[in-house]
């Protein structure tokens, strides 16, 4: 893996913990809750190296 | 609990079901293998990163099947899958593979070329992530491809993509094509390495012409033809004309751009003494304008909205109800490839490569491709190959 590469995961994970973080300390309304979600979906699968 | 926490535990039990349901898809499909009877032709079976080690063990790496001939003679070799959504080209390799038998010269086959791209899909246009061919013993599975590399495999893109060597300025997401990498390099992506590697081969086996298997769509010009570079373009057209003549359908000759670069008709013609021949079949799947992308639209090749767009003149391949099916455009990429291995064959006597047990156009619409693939549960488990 290329260091380029590698550093697109370091993000690509940040913004995941970033989406979660916000999230878990919302109050929001279920569709912005759903909406972290729905974000974090192609994060996860990029990180599992699924897709 | 309150209702705030039993709302986000709802959300985040759909969250984990979405993504593991959705998630274990994906990975069946970029894992699955297809298995490939070695064909009574077959002499040997090899890895394209035998002629580049920095291949192995990455999703570049792919099978290389090779049919040697007790009689002297030349080498062709035959590439399917370098788009893999292009799937009729992936089917032709592999009945060549499974039924050839040389009796002059050698034939070497590479079914899936870009074996990442093979496993690869795309989601947002509703690919089909499988098609099964009907056969006498069963379906049998394939892979769903795309027409570039995994993203898993070679990332990032860049904004622009500069070719090498000519430095020619491409869209960003042709890095991942293996039909704008040629001739690749030896230290360059995954994608570019993968081109370096089948010109190392080309080399290394002393292949005189060589055969990249598409399909385009039927509204695209540059269709249900041979392209070809001028050094090849006497025997693409001698081979156009024999099957117009001898088997009844048309497969017209395009030239190889020049100022078009990285593709396979262009620079294995410009970096080697091979002739490149790159032959489109129609592939209605392809086109925009259709109904879902479905795997019946995929091997019928029959659209309503593309039959009503023929009666306006605007598709360069001729439809009707009978669509444009997968026995017809694997028929005539091995009729195709069968007559251009003939041409050869006549210009240059002393490399002659003597090819039987592949069958013509007419025999797939009359047996259906599916007839040309053994059943791997009944052969010797050394004759099994897993693309």
């Amino acid at each position: 893996m290329s260091l380029i590469m590698l550093l697109y995961y370091i993000i690509t994970a940040c913004i995941a913990v970033t989406a979660v973080w916000n999230f878990i300390k919302s109050d929001g309304d279920f569709d912005e809750l759903a909406q972290y979600l729905v974000v974090c979906v192609p994060l996860v699968l990029r990180l599992l190296r699924i897709k | 609990m309150s209702q705030k926490s039993g709302k986000k535990i709802i959300l985040v039990l759909v969250f984990m079901l979405v993504t593991v349901l959705g998630g274990a898809q994906l990975y069946r499909h970029r894992h699955y293998q297809v298995p490939l009877v070695a064909g009574p032709g077959v002499t040997r079976v090899a890895r394209l990163s035998d002629y580049l080690p920095s291949l192995k063990d990455t999703f570049f790496d792919t099978n290389v099947y090779f049919l040697e001939g007790s009689g002297e003679g030349g080498t062709a070799l035959l590439m399917g899958g370098t788009h893999s959504n292009e799937v009729a080209g992936v089917l032709a390799a592999s009945v060549f593979v499974e039924n050839a038998i040389m009796d002059a010269g050698t034939l070497i086959v590479i079914p899936n070329f870009n074996n990442s791209g093979g496993r690869n899909t795309r989601p947002g246009d509703g690919y089909p992530l499988y098609y099964n061919i009907e056969t006498a013993w069963g379906e049998k599975v394939f892979r769903m491809g795309n027409r570039d590399a995994s993203p898993l495999d070679q990332w990032p893109d860049p904004d622009v993509y500069i070719h090498y060597p000519t430095r020619q300025t491409l869209s960003y997401a042709d890095i991942r094509n293996t039909n704008r990498t040629w001739p690749g390099r030896m230290d360059g992506t995954g994608s570019e390495r993968l081109t370096f590697a089948a010109m190392e081969l080309m080399r290394v086996e002393n292949v005189d012409i060589a055969f990249d298997l598409h399909g385009a769509e039927t509204m695209y010009p540059v269709t249900n033809c041979i392209v070809a570079p001028s050094s090849a373009m006497r025997i693409a057209t001698m081979a156009s004309l024999t099957v117009t003549a001898m088997e009844g359908f048309e497969f017209h000759v395009e030239p190889s751009p020049e100022g078009f670069r990285g593709l396979s008709h262009r620079e294995i013609g410009d970096h080697s003494s091979v002739m490149p021949f790159l032959l489109e079949a129609p592939i209605p799947f392809l086109d925009q304008p259709t109904g879902p992308k479905t795997e019946e639209l995929l091997l019928s090749g029959y659209d309503p909205f593309l039959l009503s767009l023929a009666g306006k003149q605007m598709l360069f391949v001729p439809y009707d109800e009978t669509g444009w099916s997968i026995e017809n455009r694997v028929g005539q990429h091995t009729s195709v490839v069968l007559e251009v291995i003939n041409q050869f064959g006549i210009s240059n006597k002393e490399r002659r490569i003597g090819i039987r047990g592949v069958p013509q156009l007419a025999d797939v619409l009359e047996n259906g491709v599916g007839y040309y693939f053994a059943d791997p549960g009944t052969v010797s488990e050394g004759r099994v190959y897993y693309q």
